[in-house]
């Protein structure tokens, strides 16, 4: 059983954008509300590509170590933020909180990232202070 | 008080009205549209009905409906889900794009400002269509939108409207031809200027045929031929466009559509909204390439069937 289980849903309900950014595909489809959950883990690739960034990360838990896929934002708008290809490398300590995949696999959305000592990973205002 | 200085400034205005701005020029002569633009926006496409016939903000209200449009809503008022990427951390919110404001409460221009009613037709079209797919849904990868298999997003269209990030574009010209490229999802619209003829009915193209001309220092761009699979407000191969960029200053092109299909509405109608200028660059947007998406939601599709 992996450490890193499902954290109850938080009730500081994360605020989004203003204004209904079409979504290129089906979330609710894709992810499932009712598995929200919290990696720690390692980098080990990270997919700048479109159209969605993918972060595979290694989460250690009591069965072995997993290597799950995160999924991001459109890598076109992090460049904007002056993200570059260095900004995230295998070794980094990260946190995620998201929402597994419907399909049962290891893979999940990327709803709030952090690096491991609770610097927010792509928060916008914070860009400057991340690696580059 | 209000009042008065409106007043103030509008004689100010009359009293020394500057002259009309000149555009820069292609070495043919025609304004200069090329370099990156945005037409990322706060304006909806459609007035929300409180406004009624009410197509313009005052400066005063616009800055008030910049404000409240850029703060952030609880997904309960946003609509959508939960299980999604927090749009700030990944510069998806409109707080951190550079926009296109305009005083315009809707695109749509005129008292209505929303889009006309669906004839009797294209409303049985849609029930049926909608009829055919219910179940169906996530069967394989060819029931899933065109958007959502990379093929054509509905931003890109012609009209081109904001994709709601990544809202950029370029554009180039030569005496013959005019490119339009669009971040999302990266086609370029090559548009001729040569008076030739739109392809015969048969050929459809996802982008539709498009014709341009100049009309005085007006762009005009006439697109028809668009495929049974485009869907453009519920109208599908009987698409008909006019759009039209006029550079109105240094920073600014305007631009407007009128969009046709008697088979979908019950009148034609027209839109405006401003193309802001970027520095650039636009990035490839190579959607297909990674559209890990599209495996997922059929994936999960399959693992509720077995359950």
């Amino acid at each position: 059983m992996l450490k890193s289980v499902a954290i109850g849903f938080t009730a500081a309900v994360v605020l989004l954008t203003a204004a209904p950014a079409p979504a290129h595909h089906a979330f609710s489809s894709e992810f499932d509300v009712d598995k929200p959950l919290q990696l720690q883990g390692t980098v080990t690739v990270m997919e700048w590509v479109n159209p969605h960034s993918w972060i595979h990360l290694d989460v250690k838990g009591a069965g072995g170590t997993v290597n799950w896929m995160v999924e991001g934002g459109s890598p076109n708008q992090l460049l904007r933020l002056g993200f570059t290809k260095n900004a995230l490398l295998p070794g980094m300590n990260i946190v995620v909180t998201g929402f597994q995949a419907k399909d049962g696999t290891h893979k999940a959305v990327g709803r709030e990232l952090t690096f491991a000592d609770g610097r927010r990973l792509f928060l916008s205002e914070s860009a400057a202070d991340t690696p580059k | 008080m209000i009042a008065r200085c409106l007043l103030s400034i509008g004689l100010a205005a009359v009293a020394s009205a500057p002259p009309a701005w000149t555009p820069p020029r292609t070495t043919d002569g025609h304004p200069d549209l090329q370099g990156f633009w945005t037409n990322a926006t706060i304006t909806p496409l459609e007035r929300p009905r409180e406004l009624g016939a009410k197509e313009f903000f005052t400066a005063e209200e616009a800055a008030e409906d910049r404000k409240r449009a850029l703060v952030p809503l609880p997904t309960a008022q946003r609509g959508g889900t939960e299980a999604h990427y927090e749009f700030t951390q990944f510069g998806l919110d409109r707080s951190q794009a550079q926009i296109a404001f305009s005083l315009r409460t809707s695109m749509i221009v005129g008292p209505e400002g929303r889009v006309p009613p669906l004839t009797p037709e294209a409303q049985q079209r849609n029930a049926e269509r909608a009829a055919r797919n219910k179940g169906h849904e996530f069967d394989g990868p060819e029931n899933r939108g065109i958007q959502e298999r990379c093929i054509v997003w509905g931003n890109e269209g012609p009209p081109m409207l904001p994709p709601g990030y990544n809202s950029f574009l370029q554009i180039v010209q030569t005496p013959t031809h005019v490119m339009i490229e669009q971040e999302m999802i990266h086609d370029a619209r090559i548009i001729p200027l040569d008076g030739r003829p739109h392809l015969p009915q048969s050929v459809r193209r996802w982008l539709g045929d498009s014709r341009g001309r100049w009309e005085g220092d007006t762009l005009v761009v006439d697109t028809t031929n668009f495929t049974d699979q485009t869907n453009f407000r519920g109208s599908r191969e009987n698409l008909h466009v006019v759009e039209r960029f006029t550079r109105v200053d240094q920073d600014t092109i305007r631009y407007e559509f009128t969009v046709d299909d008697p088979t979908t509405w019950t009148r034609a109608w027209s839109a405006e909204l401003p193309l802001v200028k970027d520095k650039g660059p636009i990035y490839e947007y190579a959607c297909h390439e990674a559209n890990y998406g599209m495996a997922n939601n059929l994936r999960g599709a399959r693992a509720k069937e077995d359950r």
